[in-house]
C-alpha cells in the first residue's frame, strides 16, 4: 500500500507524530511533557525519538532554560508531509474495505 | 507493508485520540486561564465596589490586582517552560510592552479627566481593557474580538441604563463573562 510508512506505523512513534504534528509549523514540545503527554518512561521516549530523528521526521534542539538543559522536539516538514501521507493510507484502506463490501 | 482494515481504523483512533489529547493539553496551559484569573479579579472587584464603602474598596482592588498579576506571572513561566513557541516568542515582548503602555495611557487620561465619579473611572478601565482585548483578537484569534465587543456593548448599557447597579452587572457580565470565555475557550479544544 503506497504512502503507508513503517517507521512512523509504529504505535509509540504514531502517537508522538499525531503529538508533533497537531502544533503549530514553528512550535515545539519539551521532553517531559511529551513524555508525560503519551505516558511513556524516559528511555522508550528517547529511543523512539532517535529513530524519528534519523529519519529526518522531527528535530531534536537542546537547549538551556533557567540554566537547566531541556529537548525541544518538532516535526520537520517531512515528517508532516509522511505523516500525512501514512494517515491518507490508513483512510484509504477503509475507503476502499467499505466500497468492496 | 499491508494493514487490515481493522488495523487501520484501530490506528486512525490512536492519531485521532492523540490529537485530542494535544489540543485539549496545550489549552490547559494556554491564554484560558488568564481570562478565567482576571474574570475573577473584575468578579469580586466590581462586587466589591457595590458591597463595600471608602477606601476597603480601593484596597480590595489592590489586593486583586497583586493576587491576578502574580498568578498571571506563575502561569506564564509555566506556560514559558513545557512549549516553545517561534511565533509567540517573537511577538510576546511587544505584547507585553502593549499592554504596559495601554494601562500608561489609560492612567494619564484617568489622571487628565480626573473622573469625579468612581463608575466614570471604571467605565475608562475597562473600555481600555477592551481596546487591549480587541487588538489582542486581532492579533492572534478574530473569533474573541466578537467576545470583546460584546462586553463593551454591555458595559456601555450597564453605565447608561443601569446605573444603579452598574458594579454588580460589570461583576456578573464582565467578570462573568471572561470567566465563561475562558472556560468556552478550553472545551473548545
Amino acid at each position: 500500500m503506497t504512502g503507508l510508512n513503517e517507521i512512523i506505523h509504529q504505535p509509540v512513534r504514531l502517537r508522538i507524530m499525531a503529538v508533533l504534528v497537531t502544533l503549530k509549523e514553528d512550535d515545539a514540545v519539551d521532553f517531559t511533557y511529551l513524555r508525560d503527554l503519551l505516558e511513556v518512561t524516559d528511555g522508550n521516549l528517547g529511543a523512539h525519538l532517535r529513530k524519528l530523528e534519523e529519519s529526518n521526521y522531527i528535530s531534536i534542539n537542546k537547549e538551556f532554560v533557567d540554566r537547566k538543559p531541556r529537548s525541544f522536539i518538532s516535526a520537520t516538514l517531512e515528517g508532516r508531509r509522511v505523516f500525512k501521507e501514512h494517515v491518507s493510507a490508513l483512510e484509504s484502506i477503509l475507503k476502499n474495505q467499505g466500497g468492496g463490501s | 507493508m499491508d494493514l487490515s482494515p481493522r488495523e487501520a481504523e484501530d490506528a486512525l483512533a490512536v492519531v485521532q485520540m492523540m490529537m485530542d489529547k494535544t489540543r485539549r493539553a496545550i489549552s490547559n496551559t494556554g491564554a484560558y486561564i488568564f481570562l478565567i484569573i482576571w474574570g475573577f479579579v473584575w468578579l469580586f472587584g466590581f462586587s466589591a465596589n457595590h458591597f463595600l464603602t471608602g477606601e476597603t474598596v480601593g484596597y480590595s482592588w489592590m489586593v486583586l490586582d497583586i493576587l491576578g498579576g502574580a498568578l498571571s506571572v506563575v502561569m506564564g513561566i509555566r506556560l514559558g517552560k513545557k512549549f516553545r513557541r517561534t511565533s509567540i516568542n517573537k511577538t510576546g515582548k511587544n505584547i507585553g510592552y502593549f499592554w504596559l503602555l495601554l494601562f500608561v495611557y489609560c492612567g494619564l487620561l484617568l489622571l487628565v479627566v480626573n473622573p469625579v465619579d468612581m463608575k466614570t473611572g471604571a467605565m475608562i478601565i475597562v473600555l481600555f481593557v477592551m481596546i487591549g482585548w480587541i487588538a489582542m483578537g486581532l492579533l492572534l484569534s478574530t473569533t474573541s474580538i466578537w467576545w470583546g465587543l460584546a462586553i463593551t456593548a454591555l458595559a456601555l448599557v450597564g453605565y447608561y441604563l443601569l446605573p444603579g447597579i452598574f458594579y454588580l452587572w460589570m461583576a456578573a457580565l464582565g467578570g462573568g463573562g471572561m470567566i465563561a470565555l475562558g472556560f468556552y475557550i478550553r472545551s473548545r479544544w
